[in-house]
Parts: structure tokens; sequence; C-alpha cells
């Protein structure tokens, strides 16, 4: 049984969304990666975008920085009652890939102060915020070192530096605990919740269920390319009259969709190993 | 969006990339070091090296068997050339040159060092003062046993200049009465219309096209690939891909920086170049005049032949998913580049039809000898730059169209 219908509608963000995806397809060639999905984000929460590997999150947050155009559907901005092309939107977007994507040959500083001033952002400004969240991430002694040789820890805090420095509005993170230790993991959560704390939007892909019940006001559960659940971590559990998350997640992705949808010959498995091996096609 | 803030942000990408390139030792070895140093290596260095190798051989006394005894008059002649003769019978009665009866003694004597070649000579009868059959056996392959026989041969060369003087003498012949009588009256190159500095220029004509084609193809390639395929394969580009910055700008931003660095690189290399033949030639070549506007021509069209390069090289390299396919692909594409430009060295530019000036890299070639050669037809010029113009647009048109695909953020790893 799905339980999209009941957990669809927000639960307590009923003004205008600060990023809209409506009826949004995105195919790869054969492949559909994301299926008619619709979500919206609210200004100042914390949501969670969680599912398994392949189910949809990474290309639904390259929908939402402009780096995929949707197939079909619409990938909206709104900001001071105006809905605007996504495009434009960039400038109030941070974003740390999964790949953390630091240049190996600059320091911490330098990576971060190159996106500001791509960003448009003068220099003692990116380094007035970067110095402030350097100190509750613990890296202000590292900020002018070169990058070769940095952890994956300090790579993801410079990343994360890097997306904050512009102060924007939104921020956009993919697994940005993955691969970290206990202590770098727990302060990266500790910052975003501060950051939604205080006011921020921030959308984070996770398949860490324990994670996303801590960090998250809202949980969007992607499976398959569907969004099979939309709600806060106690709408989930309610809905799905289960006690956990986990087995809440279970509830809402023993799945239908595929299954309804037979595919004897492995033609999806097939074109996605094509798709992979190429290097066309989605990574999530 | 500002024109100010597209351009300040097409700087930054370029400024970064090339802070990027500096702080690459293999980059500054492979696109700065390497083109200042080659020609200078392979046109000072390497002769230098090798006339002290030649030095070194010069002083070693080698063994020359003399069969037949040496002459009166080829005596004089082998002195002071550290050569010791061992005199003995010459065996041999057909063609001296034949080497069957003293092959395996010689190769033996050239292993231990005993012995470097012979000497076989058998007077003749003619109507020269002196007349003699001679062959010289040795071992070439052996670079002593080669120096003895190249001492041996001067030595002999010299010698029979003599005899041949003194022949014409005792006919009341002169040199010149048997060899040139009919000859040219004065210095050849003062009958030349051109000068020095113009014959000078024609040499660079044939150089300079070669290495700008050669090394702006080759050096665009590792920072083309390094700022696209590499940027994926580092998982970079997606996160740059995420600013604000059009893409168009990014692609200029580093199609700036490429074309600075290969810039510098062929500059460095054409500097290397033109002080190594200014070190060779001095006292023989003047230094090449080239008028101002001769210089201004070959200037736009280098820069209209890099941007054209570097565009292609940005497209193709977007393309690849990764670093090794790109430099798979790069590599042989330089062929496209050269090929031409070394088929366009020997066309006549005497007379040549003006849709030479329309076909890609062969009109830069051929602006590029004109330039050199002051020869400034407007009808050449124009066709040459407007197409060449047409080119670069295309080839930047093509890049940007491949650095909006989609799949842009994609890599193998």
């Amino acid at each position: 049984m799905r339980h999209t219908r009941a957990l669809m509608a927000p639960s307590n963000h009923p003004a205008e969304p600060l990023l809209s995806v409506t009826s949004v397809t995105k195919e790869f060639g054969d492949v559909t990666a994301l299926d008619d999905v619709t979500v919206n984000f609210h200004a100042g929460e914390v949501v969670g975008l969680v599912g398994g590997n392949g189910a949809g999150k990474t290309t639904l947050l390259r929908l939402l920085c402009g780096l995929y155009h949707p197939t079909v559907g619409a990938v909206e901005g709104h900001l001071d009652d105006e809905r605007i092309d996504i495009h434009r939107m960039r400038e109030h977007v941070g974003v740390v890939p999964e790949a953390t994507g630091l240049y190996a040959r600059l320091t911490a500083w330098e990576n971060i102060r190159y996106h500001s001033r791509l960003n448009g952002i003068d220099d003692d400004m990116a380094w007035t915020r970067t110095e402030r969240f350097a100190k509750l991430l613990n890296f202000d002694e590292d900020l002018h070192r070169s990058t070769r040789g940095f952890s994956r820890g300090m790579r993801q805090k410079t990343a994360l530096l890097r997306a904050l420095a512009h102060g924007p509005r939104i921020l956009l993170l993919d697994e940005p605990t993955g691969g970290l230790d206990v202590t770098s993991a727990r302060m990266v959560r500790k910052l975003v919740r501060k950051l939604g704390d205080d006011g921020g939007t921030v959308i984070y892909s996770t398949h860490n269920l324990a994670e996303a019940h801590n960090v998250c006001d809202r949980i969007v559960i992607i499976h398959n390319g569907t969004v099979r659940a939309n709600g806060t971590p106690e709408d989930l559990l309610t809905d799905t009259d289960t006690d956990t998350l986990e087995d809440a997640y279970i509830a809402l992705t023993e799945d239908i969709a595929r299954t309804s949808t037979p595919d004897p010959e492995g033609k999806v498995a097939g074109a996605w190993r094509r798709l992979l091996t190429r290097g066309g096609g989605p990574n999530d | 969006m500002t024109d100010g803030l597209r351009i300040k942000r097409v700087l930054e990408v370029a400024r970064k990339e090339l802070i990027d390139f500096v702080r690459d030792w293999r980059t500054v070895l492979a696109m700065i070091l390497v083109p200042i140093l080659i020609f200078p290596v392979i046109f000072i260095a390497l002769p230098l090296f090798l006339k002290g190798e030649q030095a070194e051989i010069s002083n070693y006394e080698l063994t020359v068997e003399v069969q037949g005894g040496i002459p009166d008059g080829l005596q004089p002649h082998l002195e002071g050339r550290h050569l010791i003769f061992i005199e003995t019978e010459l065996v041999e009665t057909g063609t001296l040159s034949n080497n069957t009866l003293d092959a395996t003694r010689l190769k033996e004597g050239v292993n231990d060092g005993t012995l470097h070649a012979i000497l076989r000579l058998r007077e003749t009868d003619t109507n020269a003062t002196e007349s003699y059959d001679y062959a010289i056996l040795s071992y070439s392959t052996n670079e002593l046993s080669r120096e003895a026989k190249d001492r041996t041969l001067e030595a002999i060369l010299q010698w029979e200049e003599e005899v041949i003087n003194a022949t014409l003498a005792h006919n009341n012949l002169s040199n010149q009465e048997a060899f040139d009588p009919i000859h040219w009256d004065g210095d050849q190159e003062a009958a030349d219309l051109a000068s020095g500095g113009e014959l000078a220029a024609m040499g660079l004509a044939m150089f300079i096209p070669l290495v700008v084609a050669l090394w702006t193809a080759t050096a665009a390639i590792q920072p083309a690939i390094d700022l696209t395929a590499g940027e994926r394969e580092r998982g970079t580009m997606e996160a740059l891909l995420c600013t604000p910055v059009a893409r168009v700008d990014l692609l200029t931003g580093k199609w700036l920086a490429v074309a600075v660095v290969a810039s510098v690189s062929v500059l460095g290399q054409m500097a290397g170049l033109l002080f190594a033949l200014s070190y060779l030639t001095q006292g023989i070549l003047d230094a090449p005049t080239i008028s101002n506007t001769g210089i201004a021509l070959l200037l736009l069209s280098v820069i209209l032949f890099a941007v054209f390069v570097v565009a292609i090289e940005l497209a193709v390299a977007v393309r690849a998913h990764s670093v090794k396919e790109a430099g798979s692909i790069l590599g042989p594409m330089i062929l496209i580049f050269i090929g031409p430009t070394m088929f366009a060295q020997f066309v006549n530019l005497q007379g040549i039809e003006t849709w030479w000036f329309a076909m890609p890299v062969f009109n830069i070639t051929l602006a590029m000898r004109e330039a050199i050669l002051d020869i400034h037809d407007p009808i050449h010029i124009i066709t040459w730059v407007t197409t060449s113009l047409l080119y670069a647009i295309g080839a930047i048109y093509w890049a940007s169209k491949q650095f909006n695909r989609e799949d842009l953020v994609e890599s193998l790893s």
C-alpha cells in the first residue's frame, strides 16, 4: 500500500514554497529516474530526502539546482512573491555535492573564496562568514592548508563552508555525512540543525533514517523515482502504523511500483548498467 | 546581470585556472620550460656535446695497417693525425675493397683495440704524375674504426688534390682551367637583390608556421583536458556548475586560461628557436627583417589559430568522460592541424589561388608565411581573416554547445 496521498501535504508551511517541484518526470534515455514527482520546499525548514541507492535523490537535488532539466513538469523558485526560473535561484542556493569537488592545489580558504567570488561576494564578507562557521565545525585552524591530503571529513567541512560563504537562503546537501567519522558527522548535523533553527532552508539527502529523524523537520521518502511519503517523522510513524522510522520506511517501500510493472527481460537494469558504464546517467 | 560582473567572473575563472597551472610543477615543466629549452638544447647543446665527443675521439692514437707501403707523396699528409702505421705486404690480388682475406683479423683487432683500419694501396700506370688504387677496410659500427678510416681518407684526399694539381701543372693547366673554366665572377651573394634579413625571414617562414601549429595544438591539449574531463573526473565540475555563473562564461574563463598557457608556451618555444638560430648563424645570417604590418598580421594569425584550436580541443575534451578518454581522442587529433600545416609549407606563394586562404588550417599557415615574407595581398588578408574568424566562432559555438550538455556533471569515477 502506498501512503503518499496522506503524507503529501506539508505539515506546517501553508505559505508559498521557496522551491517547488511540480509533476516532474526525468528520463535518461530509456530510464525514468524520477516519475511524476511533486514536492515543495518552504523557507525555514530542514527537509530530508531519504531513499536507497538509485532512488532518485541526487537527480532531484540536481534538478533543484538547475543542473538537470525536467523531461516533464517544472522546477521553480519563489522569491518575494515572484515566481523565478531555477537558474536565477542559484545565487540563493549553496550546494554540497556528494563528491565535494575541491581543487587539490588550492587551500581550503582559496576554494571557498573562488566560489564566493563567482557568487559575487566580496572577500571580507566571505571570510567573516567562513570564519564564523569554521569555528562551529572546529575547522578554523585548517582554512589555510592545502586541501591535498585532507581527510573525507575535512573535505566535507570545506565544501560545507564553501556552500555557506555567500549566505545562501537554501542549502542543498548530498549525503553530507557519508563516509564521515562519528565526530565529524555529528558536527555537520549540529550545524545543519542550527541553520534550520536560525531560519535557513536545508534540503538534505541521506539514506540514514536515524540521522534524518534527528536533523529534519520533514522527511521525503523517495523510492524507485517516486515520492512515497512526505511529512514529519511523526506523520510517517502514524500513517504507517509503525513504531520506528525503519519499519515505516520498509512499509513505504515494499514495492508495488516496480513489481507492478514487471521487467522480465531486465530492460531497466540493463539500461541503468549501460547508462552508468557510459557515465551518461544519474548517480543516484 | 551586468556585463561588468560577467567579465569579472570570467576573469576570476581564468585567474583560478592559471593559479592551478602555476602550482603544478609538471605543467610548468611541460608547458613553459620544455618549449623554451627544446630548440636551444637541440641546436646548441647537442652540437656542443657532439663536438666534445668528437674532440675526445680525436685524441685517441689509432692503428692503421698499410698494405703495399706508404708512398712518399702521402707520407706528409698522414703526419700529425695521431695514427700509428704498421706496414705490410699487399696480398690481395683482386679488387682492393674485397675484405675476405682480412675480415677476421680486423674484427679481432678492432675488438681488442690493436688494429682499427687497413689501408690497401696498389700503384697503377696512368698519365698522372702519381697513380694508385686504394681501399680502406674498416668496421663502421665501431667509432674508433670509423675515426681511423676518416683520418686516413682525409689524408688520401689531400694527397690526391696535390697529385691532380701537379698533373695539371705538368700539362700547363691550372686547377680552375681544368675544373672551373666557366666560372662566376665576383660574390654570388652580392648579385642577389634580397637582403640578408629577407633571406633570414624566408628561412623563418619555413619554421614558424610549423612550430606555431605543432605547439599550439600540442600545448593546448593537457590544459584543455585538465579543465574539462579532469574536472569531471575529480568531481569539481558539479560544484562549479552549481554557481550562478553562466556556462558560457565558465567556458570563456577556461578557454582564456588555456589560450594564455598555450600562447606562453608557443611564444617561449619561438623565443628558444630564434635564440638557437641566432646563436648558430652568428656571422652567417643577418637578423630577419619583417615589417610592422607583417608582425601585426603574424600575431593576428597566431591568435586566431589559437582561438580555433583551443576551442576545438576544449569541445572535444568536454565530451570525454575521463582524462584517459580525452587524451586518447585529442592525441591523434593533432594530425588534423599538423598535416595541413606541413602540406601548406610546400604550396608556392607566387600566383597562389585565393581559395587556399579560405581552407581551415591551410589559411593560417599560408597567412603566416606571407606575413613573414612581407607579402601583403589585401584579397588574401581579407579572405584568411574572415574565414579564420568564422572557423573560430564556429569552434567556440560548438564548444559552448558541448559545455551545455546535461551530462557534464557525470563522470566515470
